[in-house]
């Protein structure tokens, strides 16, 4: 699966809007890679990659491009979109939310695709809250008042 | 301290079956803990019995529980706290709509109606201030003299100025942060000179884009005009040292409860975690007073024990022992029963529970009142959106609000009310910003940069405010038992019947109203509705709601002047049992616009004074050290 790992990152900044880096740095990419696998399975994953790989390389680097290219390739597309939508959810919140009822029956279900969080490291490494220039509700506090100045908002 | 337990703090069911104590108290929350603490510094031999584990008194025991929330995927008000088939507590999530004639029985509660109420409460070391917000709010003169000021309720049998000391000693123990300047409204008087313990919390930058546009906005209600102000909330959370308090001697705040030397709980992070849980101890739970407690030698704990029954002298009244039940496995079926001996028992396991135990062993009371009265918050939620990002998800969950209508003559009429503006966004009244990541993701189809901006466009600038509406005393609604409803040890579940009246109600459409022009005045996007097939749904003149409950059960034994009419006195003593206190938001006989937790707090000292003169006669065994075990 390690090589399905930079696949995996590109595809994820895609989705995320987050730069490599700083997806790296959550550490939580092996976890996140290692969870859809093993629900959704080796196939779809590869197929998803592949789908995201093309979807970049004909878009010659126009983000505009690039966007209608991921939605015509994977966000519409009924075996991609609902694994892409969950990889999201991953970065963005560190759980995983049972796929939909019509995924399930066309292409196979998992004992492991249910709602839950990764990891407990996960959840604190959600990035909708750095989004916002907040934390995640019981971690990272920004420290005493600094709730009293305006939020900051970076991009990253 | 006993070194027979399975930890250092704890003693054991072979120590304390059958033994008899100065003083036994059921419960380890803020009222059981203060009264420990009162007593066993004045060498009384005090024993405190808790339902929950007793695994809870270091931070590695602390560090679990934050664990326990981060990775839970419903992360409700108990999320963070271990969950036990013996000693159950309830969950918002268990709340559901009642149909006519149906009990709700899913959960720990049985919900009869006609309203459903998603308050709970935590069994575990601390009790319930493991959970809460901290709020610390102290009630209003007006607030103990409902009946005489505004012919509804009930007047309780002290006055404010009674609890003015009282109330100091709680917000030290508590360790209050906030700036007496700012409670300057509704009567409210400190006495000259005082500060609390700590500087307020800093307002938050919601707070202060809030005040710059709402200030100086009046409300008129019963022909009384009040202007509003964005005023700090005091609260039990760590901050500045107010080098003034105490006469210039200061305020050295209590941090991490630890059995070992620990360098955390020092100051407030802004973990906007407050509920279910502060993950470096910067805001008060009751473990802390516990500790000392425990620290004076005199005060024993025995964990993982339930007590199931008082046993009571048929001539005397006189509660003769206290039958508990100690389990082994949180979960699994099976416990030891034992009886404790005592000069005086004190029942501090809150408003709910207390009412149970006391039904459970036939006790009703001579006025029948027990279990019923029952009380707690109801709030409305409005929220909307800011003109431009403020800063939702920072700070603590509340660090200002609007206090100016906490009384007037209005109260003959409706319910009293006040307001918190929320710093943690939507989540309460909506599950944001899950919520909005599922909208944007499901619904908007986005990703990538457009996801990011959608979501600082949908949750930086939420503004929820609560409307925390009062509730009066009301005899129908109650905490019962019912053999039919018993948990896995076989003790009686409690069983809730609650409604709101008109008066409560016609404050939520006040509130409903107030919140429009408050939005409209701050340009703010109101996003405020109310599902008709939630729990909590209540129409009021054609217009409909959602109640929610506040976590503040009271009432259920209730302070009065005479037997006939209440259960307690007004040092929580029961009228019927000379040698039984009811300790905690139970006796309260009103509970205002406040937070339960500062007021039941004030009580609890006057109650271990009252303890204590009690068994002056009886020579307070001051040479005992407690290594008893």
């Amino acid at each position: 699966m390690a090589d399905m790992l930079d696949g995996f990152l590109a595809l994820s900044e895609a989705l995320t809007g987050f730069t490599g880096q700083r997806l790296r740095g959550t550490g939580q990419a092996e976890a996140y890679l290692a969870t859809a696998t093993g629900i959704v399975g080796e196939g779809v994953m590869r197929d998803l990659l592949l789908a995201a790989a093309e979807a970049r390389a004909s878009s010659g680097g126009d983000t505009e491009k690039h966007e209608a290219e991921l939605r015509r390739l994977v966000m519409s597309d009924d075996r991609l979109g609902p694994v892409a939508r969950n990889i999201i959810r991953m970065w963005y919140v560190g759980s995983w939310y049972q796929l939909p009822k019509p995924w399930r029956e066309a292409h196979g279900q998992s004992p492991r695709d249910h709602d839950h969080v990764v990891s407990p490291i996960s959840y604190t490494e959600g990035l909708l809250w750095p989004a916002i220039g907040a934390n995640p509700a019981g971690a990272k506090p920004a420290g005493y008042g600094m709730w009293a100045m305006p939020p900051r908002i970076a991009p990253g | 301290m006993t070194t027979s337990g399975k930890d250092p703090v704890l003693t054991s069911f072979e120590a304390v079956a059958g033994q008899e104590f100065d003083v036994v108290i059921v419960g380890s929350g803020v009222s059981g803990a203060v009264i420990a603490k009162q007593l066993g510094a004045r060498g009384c031999r005090v024993l405190v019995l808790e339902a929950g584990s007793g695994n809870d008194i270091t931070v590695a025991d602390y560090e679990e529980s934050v664990q326990r929330f981060y990775g839970a995927q419903g992360k409700d008000n108990n999320s963070a706290y271990a969950k036990s088939r013996n000693a159950p507590m309830p969950r918002d999530y268990e709340t559901r709509k009642l149909q006519p004639g149906q009990p709700n029985a899913d959960g720990y509660l049985v919900q009869m109606g006609p309203l459903e109420i998603d308050s709970t409460y935590t069994r575990v070391l601390g009790g319930t201030t493991r959970h809460w917000e901290g709020k610390a709010l102290r009630m209003l003169p007006d607030d103990f003299r409902m009946r005489s000021l505004f012919g509804q309720g009930r007047d309780w049998p002290l006055a404010y100025g009674d609890l003015d000391a009282h109330y100091r000693a709680a917000e030290r123990e508590l360790g209050v942060a906030g700036d007496v300047e700012d409670q300057q409204y509704g009567g409210l008087d400190f006495g000259p000179g005082y500060v609390l313990p700590m500087r307020k919390m800093p307002l938050s930058y919601l707070d202060r884009m809030i005040a710059r546009d709402l200030d100086g906005m009046e409300v008129t209600l019963s022909g009384e005009t009040f202007p509003l102000k964005v005023r700090s909330t005091p609260q039990a959370r760590n901050g500045v040292p107010n080098p003034a308090y105490d006469e210039g001697r200061g305020y050295k705040p209590v941090g991490a409860v630890s059995t070992h030397q620990e360098d955390k709980g020092e100051r407030c992070q802004g973990n906007t975690n407050c509920v279910p849980i502060c993950p470096v101890q910067a805001k008060y739970d009751a473990r802390r007073t516990l500790y000392a407690a425990l620290e004076t030698g005199n005060v024993q704990l025995l964990a993982w024990s339930v007590a199931s029954r008082l046993e009571v002298d048929g001539v005397t009244g006189q509660v003769s022992q206290l039958e508990f039940k100690t389990y082994d496995d949180p979960d699994a079926p099976g416990h030891r029963v034992g009886h404790v001996r005592a000069k005086v028992f004190v029942l501090a396991a809150n408003a709910v529970e207390n009412a149970r135990l006391m039904l459970a062993s036939d006790l009703p009371g001579s006025s029948n009142l027990v279990g019923r009265n029952l009380m707690d918050h109801m709030y409305l939620l409005t929220w909307a959106l800011m003109p431009r990002p403020a800063g939702a998800l920072r700070g603590p969950i509340c660090t200002a609000g609007i206090e100016d209508i906490r009384t007037g003559a209005y109260r003959r009429h409706h319910a009293a009310v006040r307001y918190s503006i929320h710093n943690d966004g939507w989540g309460w009244a909506t599950g944001s910003p899950y919520s909005d990541l599922e909208h944007l993701v499901e619904h908007e189809n986005r990703f990538g940069a457009p996801l990011r901006q959608g979501l600082i466009d949908r949750v930086s600038r939420q503004f929820l405010m609560d409307c925390m509406i009062e509730v009066l005393p009301d005899e129908s609604n109650r905490v019962s038992v019912d053999p039919r409803w018993v948990d896995q040890m076989g003790n009686p579940r409690p069983v809730i019947s609650f409604g709101a009246t008109p008066y409560t109600l016609e404050t939520a459409a006040f509130s409903r109203r107030l919140s429009r022009r408050i939005f409209q005045r701050l340009g703010a996007e109101d996003h405020t509705h109310y599902d008709p097939l939630a729990p909590g749904y209540v129409s009021h003149d054609g217009e409909g709601y959602v109640l929610r409950g506040g976590n503040h059960w009271a009432g259920t034994h209730i302070m009065g002047t005479s037997a006939r009419d209440s259960v307690v006195d007004s040092t929580q003593r029961s009228w019927d049992h000379p040698n039984l206190y009811l300790a905690g938001a139970g006796s309260m006989a009103s509970i205002g616009t406040a937070n339960t937790t500062l007021t039941l707090a004030a009580l609890c000292f006057r109650t271990a004074d009252a303890i204590l003169a009690g068994l002056g006669t009886h020579a307070p065994a001051s040479t005992t050290t407690g290594a008893r075990a």
